[in-house]
This record gives structure tokens, C-alpha cells and sequence, in this order.
């Protein structure tokens, strides 16, 4: 209790910091406010997207296709990584395929997709299940591939068969590793989003950035920038509660 | 332990006692070392192990102790020769034998009383019979009302205890145990000790029991092999007649004289390791 209240006491004194020097620099008249708004500026674009609706309907569109994306990439790297781990003839399949893939930066795909899927919501999926399916993928083949040996040999002595080894035994030992790799799939879900609606999207919080950038409106880049920064940080410390239960007996 | 006793009986149509014998003819490991040279793990070796006993294989690391307990239990494969338990030739992993190992073989996201529930889950049986059966197993080795902890909330001591009720919860006929104890404090052994003895004697199966320390192998065993590195082998066999329970702090004369012996075996040279 008493460490949860130094976090959040930890929290309020950075945040309260870095607004209270922000607003001295910009209000001091240090720098251009055009380029750099002051807090009091950045507060009333906000307030004057929400009146608009776009700010909600920003938000609730960009949440979607990071959802929507991160549902499609974490499945699918689940289910390929536990296969590629444990069942020889994936692993010889698609593992350096996948290896080869890895490098190559979600931005870069920007281009192929739209070609691939449009403008619409298709492309942004692709994008944002691609990141996510890397990272989760890697993460379980890791952790369903360096299942400790004891625990097999414990479970194949102990009568279990090869479902019950795979469901009972390989997917709980690997799964500290499987949400690990959940986590930062969640985190790159958002840093792809935002590759996808940069270019070729007409709503959501990336489109939104890109649209100030042509009016020069750096009050409202600024609200979404803190957007995202809010919605990651928000995001990642529900992951990591829901982790601690999921896999409890990692920190006992 | 009646319900333990139950599940032998249906699986088995001899009585307890007459099941569980190996015979080891003519066994060796030998493997691949990572220069290309070829590594006698063990030399080629016969043994006999009688239904029921309590066998100690003891040695400096090296002397193919631990490679002779896992070609039985079906770990490790032969380079020649054969391991038959109960006339059946060894050819892999087998449920009738079963396994404690040396520690971190307890299933962490299981509780205590799923980590037994697991060996018997293979048996058709009803969850509240299955759920009935395990609880029985983990009170016979002391550990009731810890059912529902997890096994990294336990003691190094209450882990290998619940290791030992989901072994013994299904009666198999060969039990093996490789350094089980090793990594425990001096009186918590004692403790161990008192226990699989305990629970031994309920179930009689064939116990291999894999050591370094002398007085361990003299406690708890009916026989204790003795055996030696370069090639690893078994380099003499000593009976233990002593009244058992035997105490480390009360020894007789024939303990200390045995375990003169044995340690002098030990430390003859070429049967040390360092």
C-alpha cells in the first residue's frame, strides 16, 4: 500500500515537473508559440476537439484497429510459435522464413499494403497484426522451445500423453514467456497504428497528427501526441496486473 | 495406503511385493564427447535388483550412477546390452517407474494437490475420486492442509514431499531418485529420510537410489553399490543387514564399519574424481 502511494506521489511530482518547466519556457515567450504552445493552448484544442466529437471518435476508432490488429497478430503468433517450437516440420518450414522477416520495420510495409488492401481498415489490420505477430511469435517459440527438460520427462513419466504434455505441461511453462511477448506486442501494436494511419487513413489519432502538420496546428500534435502517450502507458499497466495473475507462480 | 493399493490390484494381477525386479545384463552408455572422442559413461555392467529393495548407487560425479538410473528409467538408451523390469525390456519412458528428481520437477502452476492429481489423471477414475486419492497421498507424507499451496510458496523439504506423494500416489513398481535430497540442510534430510522410509515400507516398491553421501546410502538402503569413474562402473556391492530405522546419530558398530569401508573405497586412487 504504502509503495503504491510513492508510485503515484512518484507520478504527480514528474508529471506536475515537466508541465510547470514546459509552461515557463513557452509562456516566458522563450520560443515561438506557434511552434511550441503552452499548456493553457494545448488544453483548449482539446477541449475544442472533444466539442467537435473528433476527439472520441479519434479515439474509439484507433482503439479499435489496435485491438482489432493486436487480436489478429497475438493469435496467430501464439498458436505459430507454439508450433514452430515444438512440431519439427514447422519449425523447419517457417522458422527462417520468420527470421528474415523479423528486421523489416512495420512502417516499411505501409506502402505494400495499402497496394495490398486500400486505404481502408484492411491495411491498418495488416500493419498492426504483422508487428504484433512478430513479437508474439518470437517470444513463445522462445519460451515453448526452452521448456525445461525435468518437466518433460517428469510429465511423460508420470503417464501423461502428448496432448496432455503439450496443454498441461509446454504451453504453462512457456507462458511467462507468451506474455512477455503479449506486452510488447500490446506496446507495438500502437507504435504501428500510427505508421498505418500517417499515411492513407482519414480519422483516427494518427491521421489526426498528420492533419494538424498541414495547418501547423502544433497545439493539437500536442494533443495527440499526449494521447497516445496516456493510452500506451494506461495500456501496459493493465498488462502487466493482468500478467501477475495470469502467470502468479513466476514471482513466488 | 488402501487406495494406492487399489490401482495395483486392478492393474496388476501378482502381488506387490513379487513385482518390480531388473535385471541389468551386460548395460552400457557410451556417447560422443564434443571433441569426436568416444565417452564410456558407463562400462558394460550386470545387476540384479530384487522386487522390494531399497538399492543405493553412490560415487564421486562422473561414475555413471546417474546414467545407470535414467537407462532404467528409459532416459537414456543402451549402447549394448539390456534392462528388463519384470522380464519387459526397457524401451522408454515407463509410468510403472517412477521418477523424483534432484529438485524444480514440481509443476509451478499447479497447487501441491494438482501436481498429484496430475500422475492420476491417466487412471479412469472420477475428479472426486481422483481429487480424494491425491489429498490421502499428501497427507501420508505430511503435508495436509497445504493442498491448495503452490509449490513456490513451499520449503525445499515440503517440494520433494509433494514430489514423492505424486509419485507414489499411482504404486509403481520401480521408484527412482536421483540425489533427491541434495539440496536440502542436514536436519531437514533426516526428516526426508523418516518419511520415504515410511512411505517405502507402505508401498514396497523397488527403490534406486542415486547419492554422494555416504551415510545417506548406509541409512536408507538394503544394499549400496559402490561405484567408480573412468570408465563408470560398479566397483564393489555392500550389504546392509542393520535393524532399520537406523540413526546417523546413534550408529552401531557395523555402520562405522561400513562406512570406513566405503570411504576408503571412495578415496583410493582412480576412484576419485578430483
Amino acid at each position: 500500500m504504502e509503495a503504491q502511494l510513492k508510485k503515484y506521489a512518484q507520478l504527480v511530482i514528474s508529471l506536475s515537473g515537466v508541465v510547470a518547466v514546459w509552461w515557463m519556457v513557452s509562456g516566458f515567450g522563450l520560443v515561438n508559440p506557434t511552434l511550441f504552445p503552452a499548456p493553457p493552448q494545448v488544453l483548449a484544442a482539446a477541449v475544442e476537439l472533444y466539442r467537435d466529437g473528433v476527439l472520441i471518435s479519434d479515439l474509439k476508432i484507433s482503439l479499435t484497429r489496435a485491438a482489432i490488429g493486436f487480436a489478429i497478430g497475438s493469435t496467430l503468433g501464439v498458436l505459430i510459435g507454439l508450433l514452430t517450437a515444438r512440431v519439427f516440420v514447422f519449425s523447419l518450414a517457417l522458422e527462417p522464413f520468420l527470421t528474415l522477416l523479423r528486421p523489416i520495420p512495420a512502417i516499411a510495409l505501409v506502402p505494400i499494403a495499402i497496394v495490398w488492401f486500400g486505404i481502408g481498415e484492411g491495411s491498418k489490420y495488416f500493419v498492426i497484426s504483422y508487428t504484433v505477430f512478430l513479437a508474439v511469435w518470437l517470444n513463445t517459440h522462445a519460451g515453448a522451445a526452452g521448456v525445461a527438460e525435468t518437466y518433460i520427462r517428469a510429465s511423460r513419466s508420470l503417464g501423461a500423453n502428448r496432448f496432455r504434455e503439450f496443454f498441461e505441461v509446454v504451453v504453462p511453462a512457456a507462458a511467462p514467456h507468451i506474455v512477455v511477448g503479449l506486452r510488447l506486442g500490446a506496446a507495438l501494436a500502437f507504435l504501428s497504428l500510427v505508421a498505418a494511419e500517417l499515411s492513407g487513413a482519414s480519422s483516427g489519432i494518427g491521421f489526426r497528427l498528420q492533419d494538424a502538420r498541414q495547418f501547423i496546428q502544433t497545439d493539437r500534435m500536442f494533443v495527440g501526441l499526449i494521447e497516445l502517450g496516456i493510452l500506451g502507458a494506461l495500456l501496459d499497466s493493465v498488462f502487466v496486473i493482468i500478467s501477475r495473475r495470469l502467470v502468479h507462480w513466476e514471482s513466488a | 495406503m488402501q487406495a494406492a493399493l487399489k490401482i495395483v490390484e486392478e492393474t496388476e494381477t501378482m502381488p506387490n511385493t513379487e513385482v518390480g525386479r531388473i535385471d541389468i545384463e551386460n548395460a552400457s552408455v557410451t556417447f560422443t564427447g564434443p571433441g569426436g572422442e568416444r565417452i564410456e559413461a558407463l562400462a558394460p555392467t550386470d545387476l540384479v535388483i530384487e522386487p522390494g529393495s531399497f538399492i543405493s548407487l553412490i560415487g564421486p560425479s562422473g561414475c555413471g550412477k546417474s546414467t545407470l538410473l535414467n537407462a532404467v528409467g528409459g532416459f537414456v538408451a543402451l549402447s549394448d546390452g539390456s534392462i528388463r523390469l519384470d522380464g519387459e525390456p526397457v524401451t522408454g519412458i515407463n509410468p510403472d517407474v517412477g521418477v523424483v528428481f534432484q529438485q524444480y520437477a514440481l509443476f509451478p502452476w499447479f497447487t501441491a494437490l494438482g501436481n498429484v492429481m496430475f500422475a492420476l489423471k491417466r487412471f479412469p477414475m472420477s475428479k472426486k475420486e481422483r481429487r480424494e486419492r491425491a489429498i490421502e497421498a499428501l497427507r501420508e507424507v505430511g503435508l495436509q492442509g497445504r493442498e491448495n499451496t503452490y509449490p513456490g510458496q513451499l520449503s525445499g523439504g515440503m517440494r520433494q514431499r509433494v514430489a514423492l506423494a505424486r509419485t507414489f500416489v499411482t504404486s509403481p513398481k520401480v521408484l527412482l531418485m536421483d540425489e533427491p535430497f541434495g539440496a536440502l540442510d542436514a536436519q531437514t534430510r533426516v526428516v526426508m529420510h523418516e518419511i520415504l522410509l515410511r512411505v517405502w515400507e507402505a508401498h514396497k516398491a523397488t527403490v534406486i537410489f542415486v547419492t554422494h553421501d555416504v551415510d545417506e546410502a548406509l541409512i536408507l538402503s538394503d544394499k549400496a553399490h559402490i561405484m567408480s569413474a573412468g570408465p563408470g562402473r560398479i566397483i564393489e556391492t555392500l550389504d546392509i543387514d542393520d535393524e532399520r530405522p537406523r540413526r546417523a546419530h546413534q550408529v552401531s558398530e557395523s555402520f562405522l564399519n561400513n562406512r570406513n569401508h566405503v570411504i576408503g573405497l571412495l578415496r583410493q586412487p582412480g576412484a576419485e574424481d578430483h
